[in-house]
């Protein structure tokens, strides 16, 4: 986050630092004190962890983000078929990892934008606040109320329970 | 009482002037304890800083916390050295897209040194588990199979004795004596 972050979904704010006019021929404290803890605190901390950022760049190794193929679904697995079950399951609990971790990226945007607007938050974060309310939702409407033994069957009953009655719903709309 | 003080003062005086003399320190009562006036220990029995202080044994209790700090710091302090040349000397992996044509090993999915050596060469990868988990469904399967096909056939069979369980051989027709009942008269 310090250095590597989209500017477009965290915008940088306009810096509102006043112009200085100085009146007094006096010297400004805030100014002493900061640079105090810039000579006492920042400069050493900081030559220490570029010494050490140093050492990192002479062996430096790498991680990947693993990729996963995909695999026939719940929907598309034969009856007594064992196997598939259990690689449409593996393949279910990797994407509900994944949909958690947007549904926390999403919050953090919300709470970076709320942190960022000050007081001004409720009308300025519009379209965070919209998005987060779509993704909770559609997270609540399909992970929602598993339970901790939640399973892809388990899922996939839920999503036709939601069909029927989103059916239900259209005929008795029509009448 | 006064007299009493002044003649304190006055022996201990004579006292310190001449403190081999032999007279003085005979007998002398009042001048035995003061050699000099200035280094007495002058005990209170109420407000004093106290002189012999009473409390419980703290033996065990130090030992107790001696011990504790020993074997804490016996592995801790190795085990903090090494982490922190670890974090410091060999530090942790970059984030990298997969080059092309190259498929990472399974340990080389995992950021922080430690964990990849863990990975690398106590940890089983995790397709093996996969592929072991699989394995054992497959089994499962195949005997969940062969016992139900089992049950049919055993019920088939059982219900239209055509098959070969569930009858017993008989001898063969042909070795049958019939001369004993083939003439009427025997």
């Amino acid at each position: 986050m310090p250095d590597g972050f989209d500017k477009d979904v965290y915008p940088v704010p306009p810096r509102r630092t006043p112009a200085v006019e100085k009146q007094t021929g006096l010297p400004n404290p805030a100014e002493i004190l900061i640079k105090l803890f810039q000579y006492t605190v920042d400069v050493p901390v900081t030559t220490f962890r570029d010494w050490v950022e140093r050492q990192h760049e002479r062996n430096r190794f790498f991680y990947y983000q693993q990729k996963f193929r995909r695999v026939p679904d719940l929907t598309e697995c034969k009856l007594g078929d064992h196997l598939c079950n259990y690689e449409a399951e593996m393949q279910w609990r990797r994407d509900h990892k994944v949909d958690q971790e947007i549904v926390k990226v999403i919050k953090e945007r919300l709470g970076a934008c709320q942190q960022r607007e000050g007081n001004s938050y409720l009308q300025n974060c519009d379209k965070e606040m919209n998005q987060f309310r779509q993704v909770s939702k559609a997270y609540q409407s399909r992970y929602g109320d598993l339970g901790a033994y939640g399973s892809a069957q388990k899922c996939l009953m839920k999503q036709k329970h939601r069909m029927i009655a989103e059916r239900k719903e259209a005929t008795a709309a029509e009448d | 009482m006064v007299g009493m003080s002044v003649l304190r003062v006055a022996a201990g005086f004579a006292a310190r002037l001449n403190p081999l003399k032999q007279g003085f320190s005979n007998g002398r009562l009042l001048t035995r304890t003061i050699p000099k006036t200035e280094s007495a220990a002058v005990r209170y029995g109420s407000h004093g800083k106290q002189m012999f202080v009473f409390k419980p044994s703290d033996y065990y209790d130090r030992r107790f916390l001696h011990l504790l700090k020993y074997y804490i710091l016996l592995t801790g302090i190795p085990v903090a050295a090494i982490i922190t040349y670890i974090n410091v000397f060999i530090g942790e992996a970059e984030l990298a897209e997969i080059p092309e044509n190259y498929v990472p090993e399974h340990w080389e999915y995992y950021k922080h040194p430690i964990t990849r050596w863990i990975a690398r060469n106590l940890y089983d990868p995790p397709e093996k588990n996969y592929e072991k988990m699989m394995a054992l469904i497959e089994i499962e399967s195949e005997k969940a199979e062969m016992r139900r096909t089992q049950m049919d056939v055993r019920k088939l069979m059982r219900e239209k004795g055509d098959g070969p369980w569930y009858h017993y051989e008989t001898m063969d027709k042909s070795l049958i004596d019939y001369s004993p009942k083939s003439t009427p008269d025997n």
